[in-house]
């Protein structure tokens, strides 16, 4: 569905130049759930602004569904492949009500059945249709995230692109958002790239993953190796180490402590 | 029975004249161990810390039957007596150290600043002492990052900086509030390790605050989780398995886990009656 060649993405120019992303290749075929895990500054952030079209200026190839993408996107593209932002604070508009905020998309896409597809959005993300006329102050940080997937799910997309969609959530909202995202892809058959620096929601959510740092892939996995520990380079280790030593640990970790 | 450091009984924090009690009733004391406190955003678990160093924003009103830290009873001390005690004899770390260093002042000066305050010690002493602290703090060329400012050195390194201002005066409790939630999992893990380290050494009493509970029972010794500014349960850290609060449970059961996936996450159902039910005393 996505495969992504070589991409190359630098910030400035000249000696001071900083390669953010340094020759990434990916495959993530159709129905599959990829990962895509690193720490601030790894470019992971970048891999999917490039994807999303936010990012016009890199090298290498962005194929989807077989077909290479021009640097500058096409409605078409925005219609098939959307984007769902770490902190729902920031990507809602504070001043319009949940219905312009959904309206936005159908009137850019020139779609008819505004009023069908909003409401099958909102049911879609579990919400109520009166949250169709509240304004963002007036929702929980687990609400808002709700509305940015339903803003999303009128275009009835293919392809999200995921960015730390739950690390400015409560854990236990954060389950319900996950668990939300889980039930989507499985009715709707979505694609989706998920990027997070928490391994345990990679885990959780992801078939497939890539370990970045500095700029590359250092390692790409099955789940199961996750699960099983079964990891090859010193990055991946010492990540998982750490997330290890912080979170529910392993049985090995837990003897020694 | 140990040395109490800190003694805090029936505290509440309230906004508008006492209708909105964020913190409701909270009872703890403190040895010289390290306690966690746990809860979600609005739990009332980071206003519990600031209220031991009265530090609320306006507006919020603080009562309680006892504040009591050694001798000094923090309700009834006066502004000048508070300003002793914070960063002297209490001190708090907090999450980001890009909004809690000064941008324009070299991170040494900053740390020398804090021990000259509070120790009455000459400019040059302190300067020394800020060196050795960096070192303390494990900064491999500690002259060259004196000379710093705060947006040449990274988030770890910030926070080290933020560790060794906080720790340069000696105090006897040390209140981290979120104090590794904006760093990397690695950098994360490197601090607390740090910080473990210096408090078991210098023998404090640390107030851990975290929304993660995995995260506070590896770090502390006893840890209290609040819910809707009450204390819902309190245990030692190594029997949170054993937790009976259906709160607890839930958040542990929300968490994803890395070495065993579960098909579908367990979501937590909030019962009502949680918020009415008399909070737990922390002994």
């Amino acid at each position: 569905m996505i495969s992504l060649n070589n991409l190359v993405v630098e910030f400035g120019a000249g000696a001071g130049a900083v390669r953010a992303v340094d020759g990434v290749s990916l495959e993530v075929a159709s129905g599959e759930v990829y990962g895509l895990v690193g720490e601030s500054g790894c470019g992971k952030s970048t891999v999917l602004r490039v994807l999303a079209g936010l990012n016009a200026s890199y090298r290498g190839e962005v194929r989807l569904g077989g077909q290479a993408l021009p640097q500058k996107r096409d409605k078409t593209f925005h219609k098939q492949v959307q984007m769902v932002f770490q902190d729902p604070y920031g990507s809602l508009h504070p001043r319009q009500s949940v219905n312009t905020q959904l309206m936005e998309p159908i009137l850019i896409h020139q779609l008819d059945n505004a009023h069908t597809r909003i409401t099958g959005a909102l049911e879609s993300v579990g919400l109520s249709q009166d949250f169709r006329f509240r304004y963002p102050h007036e929702l929980s940080g687990g609400q808002r995230q709700r509305i940015a997937i339903a803003r999303v799910l009128v275009l009835e997309p293919e392809v999200l692109l995921l960015d730390e969609p739950t690390s400015a959530l409560d854990v236990s909202v954060q389950a319900e958002v996950l668990n939300l995202l889980a039930d989507l892809r499985e009715a709707r058959g979505l694609t989706y790239l998920l990027v997070s620096h928490d391994l345990g929601v990679v885990a959780h959510m992801c078939e497939r993953l890539a370990v970045m740092e500095r700029g590359r892939i250092v390692e790409e996995m099955s789940r199961d190796r996750l699960v099983q520990a079964d990891v090859q380079h010193p990055y991946t280790k010492r990540l998982l180490e750490a997330s290890d030593a912080l979170g529910e640990g392993r049985a090995v970790v837990e003897a020694g402590r | 029975m140990q040395e109490k450091l800190l003694e805090v009984e029936d505290l509440t924090v309230s906004f508008g004249r006492g209708k909105f009690r964020v913190v409701d009733g909270v009872s703890f004391t403190l040895g010289r161990e390290k306690l966690g406190i746990v809860g979600e955003s609005g739990s009332g678990k980071s206003m519990t810390g600031k209220a031991v160093l009265r530090l609320l924003p306006g507006g919020a009103t603080l009562e309680a039957k006892r504040l009591q830290h050694q001798e000094v009873d923090l309700l009834t001390a006066d502004e000048r007596q508070m300003r002793d005690i914070r960063g002297r004899r209490i001190s708090m770390i907090l999450q980001d150290p890009k909004y809690s260093l000064n941008p324009v002042v070299r991170v040494g000066e900053q740390i020398a600043e804090a021990c000259r305050l509070h120790q009455h010690v000459s400019g040059q002493e302190a300067a020394e002492r800020a060196v050795e602290m960096l070192a303390a703090v494990q900064i491999r060329e500690p002259k060259r990052v004196f000379d710093l400012y705060p947006h040449e050195i990274s988030g770890g390194m910030g926070q080290r900086v933020m560790i060794a201002m906080m720790l340069v005066t000696e105090p006897s409790i040390l209140i981290a509030d979120e104090p590794t939630s904006a760093l990397d999992v690695t950098v994360r893990y490197e601090i607390l390790q740090l910080l473990d380290g210096l408090v078991s050494r210098s023998n404090l009493g640390v107030v851990f605050i975290s929304h993660d509970l995995n995260l506070v029972r590896r770090f502390c010794d006893r840890v209290i989780i609040m819910y809707a500014g009450r204390i819902v349960e309190a245990l030692a850290a190594d029997r949170l398995e054993d937790a009976e609060h259906p709160y607890t449970r839930g958040l542990l059961a929300a968490v994803p886990r890395i070495h065993a996936p579960r098909r579908r996450l367990q979501v937590l159902t909030r019962d009502p009656l949680w918020m009415e039910a008399p909070g737990v005393r922390a002994p």
